[in-house]
């Protein structure tokens, strides 16, 4: 209760902050526009919104999950080979520096225009962070709690998910939220680079059109969507399956 | 637990700096606007400058022709040419002020001032063709478009996707009919698309980009942008920034008369234009020589249908209110050159009005 009072009482002054700034510095509606007209804008267009933020939200979760299942292929290749680590390893320190946006132009080459496009981008932004995570997850995996699990007799599956998986887990959930992020700023990206195809497009789309249309207010409400977005998943979805799992189990630290 | 309340009252008050030296930043640039149109605007010489956003195409010839033969420095008048990506980022650089002027489709300027943005038509710029061209047989008018059907055009709120709009409304009684079918693509990457016949079936595009096109067999012409609108219209008019306006009277005359000079070079010289241009344009010169003397395209600074947008733009919830005369979106120049007839209208000042 009191750590929400302080949220609430953060976010308010921070509200204050900025009206006083647009006060005090006389800035137009263009450049900063008030939080009032934010709000109605927002309120205005809820129904587009929420179209917008449902489409970002599907195609983000169907980008991050082949990215998952592409991650964590690439980790069981790592762990489980002689050749596969060295390989793998170097092309992950060659393609996690590159943003993800920098492939949109041979992303149109291969997939033309729409949302495949968007979707490989987001694949390619996920995939390397989390391949990261996971793997460092993996191999930082104390050997005394697997040989403890071999010695009780598991092994394989067994293993992988009774020890393997636990004191890993806060790796992979750094993995899923830096995943979770760069999906977001790569869909957001490439649909501002070339808009939308057809009336399907999420919330960079809602941004480029309000830009467009010279609609700061809009443009400010599209992102106050998707900061609030992030602050749901973040709050609701990986703060409880830490505090489900990692926090539970005592692997890290309180 | 004290350590803790410190940690978070310090994370505040770090919070707090950030912020402000945002603000800062912003209220920055409005000193530096300031400062930039007061100091920057002469140079060394005591010459006036002028900051312009330059954009590609064939339309921007007359540009070239007065930075090549120099129309702009005999008034003493030196031109920053500034390289934007988007229409969308040149209105946003005159509105914080990086921006003296810029050539935009009405349109677009039209969505600008109804928000505000502090700019007038300083003169008008060129008429060109503008058409929506496809390579799908079955396609024959704007009624056939299906839902998979993708039309390229710029980008929302361009003087192409007003004209489809318009042209939807006469036909299907809904301007917004295709709106789910636009992908926002540049001319040249629109023209890649359906050079390939990849993605898009129809792209809404001017010249160089729609001669391209319709030389290809089997591409044609399915809306004519004149046809449209109802008559002739300024494909892009010259916006000037109120502060340059007010300021500058010796630089804004310089820009109007070296853009004048070269459009009436260009009209006179199209050939030596062509051997000119043909190197920055990257083709031959007879190609370009085609281009120029095409039917339709004119080089002109006249001010065509300057209010024949904004009903419609108004009706159909582009703008939130109409010009109530050209006053209030043109500079002095426009406007003596209109003139105000007593009683009806003259043939000039219903130019400027829908039909």
């Amino acid at each position: 209760m009191k750590t929400m009072l302080s949220k609430v009482a953060f976010i308010l002054s921070l509200a204050v902050l900025w009206e006083t700034v647009r006060i005090a510095g006389g800035y137009s509606e263009l450049l900063l526009p008030g939080l009032l007209s934010v709000a109605s804008s927002f309120w205005a267009e809820r129904a587009e919104l929420l179209k917008n933020a449902l489409f970002s939200l599907r195609i983000i979760g169907t980008g991050l999950s082949t990215a998952v299942a592409l991650a964590m292929l690439l980790t069981l290749l790592c762990m489980n080979g002689r050749l596969f680590p060295g390989v793998i390893t170097d092309i992950m320190a060659i393609m996690h520096p590159l943003p993800g946006i920098a492939i949109l132009p041979v992303a149109i080459l291969w997939f033309g225009i729409g949302v495949k496009s968007v979707l490989f981008v987001i694949v390619f932004s996920a995939v390397w962070p989390l391949a990261n995570h996971f793997y460092t997850g993996f191999r930082s995996i104390p050997r005394n709690q697997l040989e403890i699990g071999r010695n009780l007799g598991l092994s394989g599956l067994k293993l992988a998910l009774s020890v393997m998986l636990p004191a890993s887990f806060p790796h992979i959930l750094g993995g899923l939220r830096s995943g979770w992020a760069r999906a977001w700023q790569a869909s957001v990206a490439a649909e501002l680079v070339f808009g939308a195809a057809g009336g399907q497009g999420g919330l960079g789309w809602y941004l480029y059109k309000k830009r467009f249309m010279m609609e700061t207010p809009g443009v400010f409400a599209g992102m106050l969507v998707i900061i609030a977005i992030g602050l749901v998943v973040e709050y609701l979805i990986f703060t409880t399956v830490e505090n489900l799992t990692v926090r539970k189990w005592k692997v890290v630290a309180d | 637990m004290r350590r803790k309340k410190i940690f978070r009252a310090m994370s505040l008050l770090l919070v707090l700096l950030l912020l402000s030296s945002a603000g800062f930043i912003l209220s920055g640039c409005g000193d530096r606007v300031q400062a930039g149109s007061t100091g920057k605007a002469q140079d060394s010489s005591g010459g006036e400058v002028i900051r312009v956003a330059k954009q590609f195409g064939l339309v921007y010839a007359p540009l070239m022709v007065a930075e090549k033969k120099e129309f702009f420095s005999k008034y003493g008048l030196k031109v920053e040419w500034v390289t934007l990506g988007s229409g969308g980022a040149v209105r946003e650089a005159m509105a914080s002020g990086k921006l003296d002027a810029a050539f935009m489709g009405i349109p677009p300027f039209l969505i600008g001032w109804d928000k505000g943005l502090p700019a007038k038509i300083a003169a008008g710029y060129t008429v060109s063709p503008v058409q929506l061209v496809t390579y799908d047989q079955n396609i024959k008018g704007i009624k056939d478009f299906r839902p998979e059907h993708k039309i390229a055009l710029p980008s929302p709120g361009s003087v192409q996707h007003i004209l489809l709009a318009m042209a939807l409304e006469k036909e299907l009684g809904d301007p917004k009919a295709l709106d789910d079918n636009l992908v926002a693509l540049p001319h040249p990457d629109g023209t890649q698309a359906m050079l390939a016949k990849k993605d898009v079936v129809a792209h809404f595009t001017t010249p160089p980009y729609l001669f391209e096109e319709l030389a290809q067999p089997g591409y044609r012409v399915v809306l004519d942008g004149f046809e449209a609108f109802g008559g002739e219209f300024n494909f892009n008019v010259l916006l000037v920034t109120k502060d340059y306006h007010d300021r500058h009277p010796a630089g804004y005359a310089a820009f109007i008369m070296g853009l004048n000079d070269a459009m009436n070079w260009l009209n006179e010289h199209k050939m030596e234009a062509a051997e000119l241009l043909a190197p920055e344009f990257k083709i031959e010169k007879e190609k370009l020589y085609r281009y120029l003397t095409s039917e339709g395209l004119n080089f002109t600074t006249a001010p065509y249908g300057l209010l024949g947008f904004a009903e419609f733009m108004k009706k159909a919830g582009y703008i939130s209110k109409v010009p109530r005369d050209l006053s209030e979106i043109a500079w002095e120049n426009v406007l003596a050159v209109v003139g105000k007839r007593e009683g009806e209208p003259c043939q000039l000042e219903k130019m400027q009005l829908p039909r």
